[in-house]
């Protein structure tokens, strides 16, 4: 008896025919100023912005973020931006958890934590989205279980928008890879939105100058 | 709690039809939730540059994917498998299900968590894992709620659209154990966060549909809102994807024209909140995520679809635009289709794939006005192929003998112009009796228009006043 | 220049038997914007009423004969929307197995036009606008409008005669007829014109204007009170 495989294959491949893809769709957005639109898409959803005018301002922006938010944990995503900073010496006053370096229950850690911490791999403009993929000290759950998301995001890793970003997309493809767009939110009770379903209820951006 | 209409015979239809028209609740439900549907929609590609052309583009990436699916489908699963997934397939929803049964018994799980799919929908996948002692819980919050009633999704973007606030509230209060009051939609939105977040760590796989499947990377995209389609692929050790076979997207390039008109079409967002791209377990160095992927590819009758009339129907992405589109939809809601996928695309796809005879009323369920070929975002001609159906059932003898021999006679008498004449002429002598205020009242079961006047033949008819009009004038002259 | 054109009138079975004075109106306005209109005796029936009920067999010779009526003549005209779709997008459809129908069929659809379309684009023909004209809704057809995209072509009409038009809300929405649907689930058809009765009713109105016969019959049904009229019998009466 054939496989299912190859029996669903076999009659898949008996309905083949030439047919030629059409050109690759090219972006045609253009934006006078990426970070404007960015915002402006972002803030459409429920997200929010701060501009900063470089790291230093931008990790400034986070401690008084994270101050209003009254964070006592905080898991922070230890990619290549993030990774080689002191936190511990920053936030001596919280609880602390660096994915890839941190010891103990990543997980618990990311269930309890009041804040997650993370950089982008890119954001695009026209949806005032940021892209973030799992890899070494990049979790899943950092950026997905705590009430809140703030993500650091340069300036240089803007792109225009789905389109820009995937003619640019080079490598081996992340175990994971999630556009966010926005906090959590659903409308299927009378189609009245509300947000904070499963995902953070905030989602904040501090998009600085690089 | 209503039991789920399964079929859709004529009086089937009419039956579910008729208790959906006189249920006012259920129209001022539909009638919100489609209006908003169909404004964010108009809205979201007007805000588009060359949104139709985008469309035409869409059109032609789907169905050149469709000629060359087995090679997409082939790089689909060596790519998908170099990155660590496990590629399954699945002739029919039996198989798809005991796919997925193995892989949730060889793990002992005991709890499963879903986000919400369509194609989880189509096999009855619940019903299997409960039957098999494996609880399954809905995550997203709309599915979550029919599942608490019993019921089926009333739409394929927003299954509880036809619940109210009300009817939500009494559900989570039984499932809460406390009284939850039904304006309070943010309060019942944090308490299924709350029950649903114990669910997803506790449970030992996640399930998912999947929206696209990246053939160039082997990756499975899942379009979502609340976080469900990250919490599904991320909390479980295990996740599964089910996915049909014709949602492939060979490159990058062309998922990102999928994505681009995917949530406009659907809600009316520029994107959904959270799109999701899984491409094999967690890596070796990721500090989480899942140990297993497995992606278990569903044919179900798509396949014997290919290379007939109806291909076009597997270029669908459900979105749903043509349901917020259809008067007809609009009028019934979805239980009335009998099945999950209801709408103009089910009219079409439930026939083709779960039997004609047991949805033949389907094809009828329109008035072919075109709504839903105008919203689709991949422009699949569905009143073209619901038009092919109805010859099928004509075809097939599953419309009722009597029609058949109502149909022919008239068709007889038309291509007859004496016989035409003759009978228009009966027609004006018996109807007499029936005619008030200028329409036709036959009485009981001879009125076929219900509670609508059926129109009376004229005193004369045009071609009887033929030769009177002639003599007016070739022209009235004014510019002759 | 317009004389020299041979004109059928394909008046439409629901016309010629149960709106007439539509088919009479059809063929005065015609005169007016120059023509001389003959009425082939032998038309019935354009086959769309089987050919949408699923009875491909039974429509397709009186597809052909249709084609064999009207194809001496230089341009065919109709007072329906859906009669013109009928012919023009279908019969070459219905037709492609057997070449040469094939080729006549596309012959037949390059010269059939609605009776709008005709008088604003063949003609060019520009009613003078009448000061009592009323104000009116019109309702697109969805033939007419989604298959042959003739949505400013009745309007521009109207208004031409003077008409203020009001629009409803939405419409393009179905008016719940679909030929054979309306007597095969009458329930749901009638609450769909149910609805669009309710749209053009909050128009306010004095009339509701279409370009369909079938949607005409339709609403009638239904209508108490409200007036439901074809643009051709307005533009008739209002270019005497």
């Amino acid at each position: 008896m054939a496989s299912a495989r190859d029996e669903i294959m076999a009659r898949v491949a008996a309905q083949r025919r030439d047919a030629t893809p059409p050109p690759v769709w090219r972006s045609r957005r253009h934006f006078e100023d990426l970070r404007d639109r960015f915002e402006e898409s972002l803030r459409k959803v429920k997200g929010e912005t701060i501009r900063a005018g470089s790291l230093d301002e931008a990790l400034a922006a986070l401690d008084s973020t994270l101050a209003d938010l009254g964070a006592q944990s905080v898991v922070v995503n230890g990619d290549s931006l993030l990774a080689g900073m002191d936190w511990a010496g920053r936030w001596p006053e919280r609880t602390l958890h660096v994915a890839g370096q941190s010891d103990g229950d990543l997980r618990a850690f990311c269930a309890s934590a009041d804040v997650g911490v993370s950089s982008a791999d890119a954001a695009l403009a026209e949806t005032g989205s940021i892209i973030v993929t799992s890899g070494p000290g990049r979790s899943r759950l950092a950026t997905l279980l705590p009430p809140v998301h703030v993500a650091l995001v340069p300036a240089s890793r803007l792109t225009t928008d789905l389109f820009t970003f995937t003619a640019a997309r080079s490598g081996a493809q992340p175990a994971m890879m999630t556009i966010i767009s926005g906090p959590s939110k659903t409308a299927d009770i009378e189609q009245t939105m509300a947000i904070g379903m499963h995902g953070p209820k905030r989602f904040i951006v501090i998009l600085f100058d690089d | 709690m209503s039991e789920p209409n399964v079929g859709a015979t004529f009086p089937q239809f009419r039956t579910q039809a008729i208790r959906a028209i006189h249920d006012p609740m259920l129209q001022r439900a539909i009638d919100g939730a489609t209006l908003n549907f169909r404004t964010g929609r108009a809205s979201a590609l007007e805000e588009l540059p060359d949104a139709d052309v985008l469309r035409d583009h869409f059109k032609t990436i789907r169905s050149s994917t469709l000629a060359r699916l087995a090679d997409h489908l082939e790089t689909f699963e060596r790519n998908a498998t170099a990155a660590g997934a496990q590629v399954h397939w699945a002739r029919d929803a039996a198989e798809a299900r005991g796919i997925v049964l193995s892989i949730a018994r060889d793990h002992g799980a005991d709890l499963v968590v879903k986000s919400k799919s369509m194609a989880s929908e189509e096999i009855h996948l619940n019903q299997a894992l409960a039957a098999a002692g494996i609880d399954p819980v809905e995550t997203d919050l709309g599915e979550w709620i029919i599942q608490l009633a019993g019921e089926t999704p009333a739409h394929i973007v927003g299954p509880a659209l036809h619940k109210t606030r009300e009817q939500v509230a009494e559900l989570f209060s039984q499932e809460a154990g406390r009284v939850m009051p039904p304006d309070d939609i943010p309060g019942m939105t944090e308490l299924a966060r709350g029950i649903l977040r114990e669910k997803f760590l506790a449970a030992g796989i996640g399930i998912s549909g999947g929206n696209i499947a990246v053939a160039e990377t082997g990756t499975v995209v899942l379009v979502t809102n609340e976080g469900n389609g990250r919490l599904v692929t991320s909390a479980p050790p295990v996740h599964i994807a089910v996915v049909g076979i014709e949602k492939v997207a060979p490159t990058w390039d062309d998922a990102a024209a999928w994505l681009q008109l995917l949530a406009r079409s659907a809600t009316g967002q520029p994107l959904s909140i959270y799109t999701t791209a899984i491409t094999g377990p967690a890596r070796a160095d990721d500090p989480d995520g899942p140990q297993e992927v497995h992606v278990v590819f569903l044919d179900n009758g798509r396949s014997r679809q290919l290379g007939t009339q109806y291909e076009e129907v597997l270029q669908c992405i459900r979105c749903g635009a043509c349901l917020n589109a259809c008067p007809v939809y609009q009028e019934v809601g979805g239980h009335t289709y009998g099945h999950p996928y209801s709408g103009p695309i089910g009219a079409v796809l439930v026939p083709l794939m779960f039997g004609l005879e047991e949805y033949a009323a389907l094809p009828h369920a329109s008035s072919l006005c075109g709504a839903c070929l105008e919203a689709c975002p991949a422009r699949i001609d569905i009143p073209r192929m619901l038009l092919a159906l109805r010859a099928e059932e004509v075809q097939r003898h599953v419309v009722s003998r009597p029609e058949h021999f109502v149909e022919s006679a008239a068709a007889t008498v038309m291509a007859h112009p004496r016989l035409y004449r003759t009978f228009t002429a009966l027609g004006r002598f018996f109807q007499r009796p029936f005619v008030r205020k200028g329409g036709l009242r036959p009485p009981g079961p001879l009125n076929l228009g219900g509670d609508r006047a059926l129109p009376a033949l004229a005193k004369r008819s045009f071609r009887a006043q033929w030769s009177e009009l002639e003599r007016e004038g070739g022209s009235d002259g004014l510019s002759a | 220049m317009a004389e020299s054109k041979r004109i059928a009138l394909m008046v439409t079975c629901i016309v010629d038997q149960v709106m007439p004075e539509v088919g009479m109106a059809a063929v005065r306005l015609l005169r007016r914007a120059g023509y001389t209109v003959e009425f082939p005796q032998e038309q019935t029936c354009c086959g769309q009423p089987f050919f949408n009920s699923g009875f491909r067999e039974r429509a397709l010779p009186l597809v052909k004969r249709a084609i064999e009526i009207f194809e001496p003549y230089d341009a065919v005209v109709a007072p329906s929307g859906s009669c013109t779709t009928m012919m023009r997008a279908e019969y070459p459809h219905l037709l492609e197995p057997w070449p040469d129908w094939h080729a006549r069929a596309q012959a037949l659809a390059a010269k059939t036009y609605e009776l709008s379309e005709f008088l604003v684009h063949q003609a060019q023909w520009q009613p003078q606008a009448n000061p009592h004209a009323p104000r009116v809704t019109y309702h697109d057809s969805c033939h007419m409008n989604r298959m042959l995209h003739l949505h400013d072509e009745p309007r521009s009409l109207l208004e031409a005669a003077g008409c203020t038009l009001v629009e409803m809300v939405d419409p393009g929405r179905c008016c719940g007829f679909g030929g054979i649907f309306s007597v095969r689930m009458p329930e749901l058809s009638n609450a769909m014109t149910g609805e669009k009765l309710r749209r053009a009713v909050a128009t306010e109105t004095d009339l509701m204007v279409t370009a369909d016969p079938g949607c005409l019959m339709q609403m009638r049904g239904l209508a108490e009170g409200l007036r439901i009229e074809h643009v051709a019998t307005v533009l008739e009466e209002l270019t005497r």
